[in-house]
């Protein structure tokens, strides 16, 4: 049955990391220090005290020694921490994402042996997708429903060599990827695509940081050459690895991107509504004029929508099987929340500075962060305008060969 | 009806054109991302500009300025902004209060400060109002309270005024040579009936500026506090009737100039966007075909240039609406319209750069940080709802 009444557990991780974003990480994000300065790598130190929270094998079953989330509550946790921080709260959501994923479903015994103990009790240990490469088209746009390929082919090979497979190839932009102990690199084996596991500290693997010089992205990206890379041949996933984190109109880790916008948007809420009531201009708390009221019950009405959307979505991906009997329209709700989202929170985060006046623009104070912050959504993954184009393209019943 | 630029007009928009292209776009993007605020001003780009006469245009003829009038002023504005709204408002700024300087001072005034204005290439002007305790306030006071809007505080003793108090955000504070400051003379009134309008020059003893004011777009031009600290000026620095700042009587074109000024160089961001948008449209490919051949990134920039040029028919309307002494709603209401134009034409800007995953284009991500700072420069609720205010009464 469709039912996002939360359960004490999830009520429970949701004040827990709440506490903890409160006390911990905003003494520390939303100071002068870190917010003026253009180039602020990811607090590191934070990133590992969420960790030993928990938070990074949140979505790691419990027999492997995680906390086995569900996609719902994964999405409770990235909002809380993007309250704080969005760039802790990419890092720590990609890896918990991967984490489930590539260790509860799609790692056999002997892979699962082999990495599980070093990324459950290293609190440094995180993960990568290395998918994009460079010239690599991976927008729908000029493709839109056209029968020509989404998927680029892949230009990074695999080649067997006895019992190894080497790797060469570059990918780009690859989220994680700086502090990325295991890739999980999207290759070309010659017969098709594969998704092969490759240690970071393998010989011939090179990562270069992203600079954050205008910031376009959260979290910590970098690039990732592969260069006469050996692994042994068992690093391969099998197949059902290609559907699950590749393509076009996938939708993994969707939910959990949309819930970290959705905290920029409630940070900005949060601060707007506290300053309003504070602020008198015009003989009273500008909470109390029309326009300033008005405006913020507009974020509110935003935040509320989006967050339905993203609990919706990420309840459909907890319940693969509830589309099948009709209850909801065949369409793929993880995008649809990705368009709602990222245009609700960006004009929300706009309307929350709007209350500060001229603080609204200034970087020692975390309003124009937000706006940044919202305005990366509106163009992270190929952007909301290819999102809807693909929901266009389900709502027409098109489907790629 | 006529549309046609006059020989004059012509000349400037083409002066500030060259200007623009060849000295201020070079320096944009570098002077952007300059991270220390301090650091952002460069004083050859406003001696370059003040010697081809965009420091002083704006000056009469016969008190030895240019003579510019509005409809030129909101073009070269424009064209300027076009290459850097910022390093446009720099130059703009010191029309605004030279606009004053020949309206409000007297001939003494004039001789004092006109002169070294009109003399100094680097000679720039700043207007102090806002304060921590005062920013909407200052722009439509609460009637009938005292506590309310500016307090930096003017107290007469003998032929000086000594000042005491702080300004916060004030345009061109770290760079600028002479300020014109609303001091409470009165502190027992309503703000509108106990302001005073004073100049003050950089380097009165008692007056310095604090922190310069790390702003999100907008980075060239400097905002900065201003600190009074005993600062005494004589009476003849006195701009306005004792107590009479805010009260306002026959031609108050300088302060209608304030929203033209920030409708024509929004106009220029707006032209800008269109611009490198549709050069990237032609030129960027997708899938072996150019961008421009997407509908959706068609219609974007279809909609972008129908705001733009709704836009620039309103701004030059309004400029031409000045130069008649014309006083309408009109100036107000452009400003908005500029607000709202330039932030959704910017955000299609980079909707049209958006390169499926890719870092945004700085050029389009600086656009959009400039019209943003559109919201936050004279309070936008309070800007509409002073508009509102002139269509209502």
């Amino acid at each position: 049955m469709y039912n996002l009444h939360l359960s004490e557990e999830q009520i429970a991780i949701r004040d827990t990391v709440r506490d903890f974003v409160n006390e911990q990480i905003k003494p520390v994000t939303l100071t002068p220090a870190r917010l003026e300065p253009m180039d602020t790598p990811v607090d590191l130190d934070l990133v590992r005290a969420a960790s030993e929270l928990g938070l990074r094998t949140l979505a790691l079953s419990e027999d492997a020694g995680g906390a086995g989330a569900d996609t719902l509550t994964c999405c409770l946790v990235a909002e809380e921490l993007a309250a704080g921080d969005t760039d802790i709260a990419a890092v720590l959501s990609r890896t918990a994402a991967l984490g489930g994923v590539l260790f509860n479903d799609l790692m056999n015994d002997a892979q699962r042996d082999t990495f599980l103990s070093a990324f459950v009790e290293d609190a440094d240990y995180h993960l990568a997708l290395a998918d994009q490469e460079p010239d690599a088209d991976s927008s729908l746009g000029v493709n839109y429903y056209r029968e020509a390929a989404t998927d680029a082919p892949v230009a990074t090979t695999a080649k067997k060599d006895g019992d190894s497979w080497v790797v060469n190839g570059t990918k780009i932009r690859i989220a994680n990827a700086p502090v990325a102990k295991l890739f999980a690199v999207v290759v070309d084996t010659g017969s098709g695509k594969g998704v092969l596991l490759v240690p970071a500290d393998a010989a011939g693997v090179s990562v270069t940081p992203t600079p954050r010089d205008g910031g376009w992205f959260h979290g910590s990206f970098g690039d990732v050459a592969f260069k006469d890379c050996k692994v042994p041949a068992g690093n391969m996933l099998g197949d059902a690895a290609v559907s699950t984190l590749t393509g076009g109109n996938c939708e993994f880790g969707l939910p959990q991107a949309q819930a970290i916008n959705l905290g920029v948007g409630r940070a900005a809420y949060e601060a707007a509504v506290e300053y309003s009531g504070i602020r008198v201009q015009g003989g009273r708390p500008i909470i109390e004029h029309q326009a300033i009221g008005a405006k913020l019950a507009d974020v509110a009405i935003s935040l509320e929508v989006v967050r339905d959307t993203i609990w919706h979505a990420a309840w459909v991906a907890d319940n693969p099987a509830s589309g099948a009997d009709g209850n909801f329209p065949a369409l793929p709700r993880a995008i649809i929340s990705q368009v709602v989202t990222a245009e609700k929170i960006y004009r929300a985060a706009k309307d929350s500075a709007e209350c500060f006046g001229a603080m609204g623009v200034m970087r020692d104070m975390p309003l124009q962060k937000y706006i940044h912050d919202a305005r990366v959504f509106l163009h992270s993954g190929s952007g909301v305008s290819d999102a809807r184009l693909r929901v266009a393209e389900a709502l027409a019943g098109f489907q790629r060969s | 009806m006529d549309f046609s630029l006059t020989e004059e007009q012509r000349a400037w928009q083409m002066k500030a054109r060259k200007f623009a292209a060849e000295e201020i776009r070079p320096m944009s993007l570098e002077r952007d991302a300059i991270a220390n605020p301090l650091d952002t001003w460069d004083w050859d780009i406003i001696k370059k500009g003040s010697k081809l006469g965009f420091r002083t245009a704006v000056v009469a003829k016969e008190l030895g300025g240019w003579g510019m009038d509005y409809v030129s002023q909101a073009i070269v504005m424009t064209e300027l902004a076009k290459a850097d709204s910022a390093i446009s408002k720099a130059f703009s700024q010191c029309w605004k209060w030279s606009h004053l300087i020949s309206m409000a001072c007297t001939d003494d005034q004039k001789e004092r400060f006109l002169k070294p204005f009109l003399e100094d290439d680097t000679f720039v002007i700043g207007f102090g109002q806002t304060e921590s305790n005062g920013g909407s306030d200052n722009r439509l006071p609460p009637p009938g309270d005292v506590r309310a809007g500016a307090r930096l505080s003017a107290r007469r003793d003998g032929d000086e005024w000594v000042l005491n108090g702080e300004k916060q955000f004030i345009a061109n504070g770290s760079v600028g040579k002479l300020f014109f400051l609303y001091a409470r003379t009165d502190s027992s009134v309503p703000l509108a009936e106990g302001v005073t309008i004073f100049m003050i020059e950089r380097g009165t003893p008692g007056f310095r500026h604090g922190k310069v004011y790390n702003k999100s777009g907008w980075r060239f031009y400097q905002n900065a506090e201003l600190i009074f600290e005993d600062a005494r000026i004589p009476d003849a620095n006195r701009v306005s009737p004792v107590n009479g700042g805010l009260k306002k009587d026959g031609d108050s074109s300088g302060d209608m100039f304030g929203d033209l000024e920030l409708a024509a160089n929004g106009l220029g961001i707006a032209d800008d966007a269109c611009e490198s948008a549709i050069e990237f449209a032609r030129t960027a490919e997708q899938g072996g075909r150019p961008l421009k051949d997407q509908q959706l990134v068609a219609l974007k920039i279809g909609r972008m240039k129908m705001l733009t040029e709704a836009l620039r028919s309103y701004v030059m309307r309004v400029a031409w609406e000045h130069d008649r002494k014309m006083h309408s709603t009109n100036a107000g209401l452009v400003m908005n319209l500029a607000t709202d134009t330039i932030q959704e034409v910017s955000e299609l800007a980079m909707d049209v750069f958006d390169r499926g995953g890719m870092a945004m284009s700085r050029h389009a991500d600086k656009l959009a940080r400039d019209a943003f700072i559109w919201s936050h420069l004279a309070g936008d609720s309070v800007q509409r709802l002073k508009v509102c205010g002139r269509v209502l009464n």
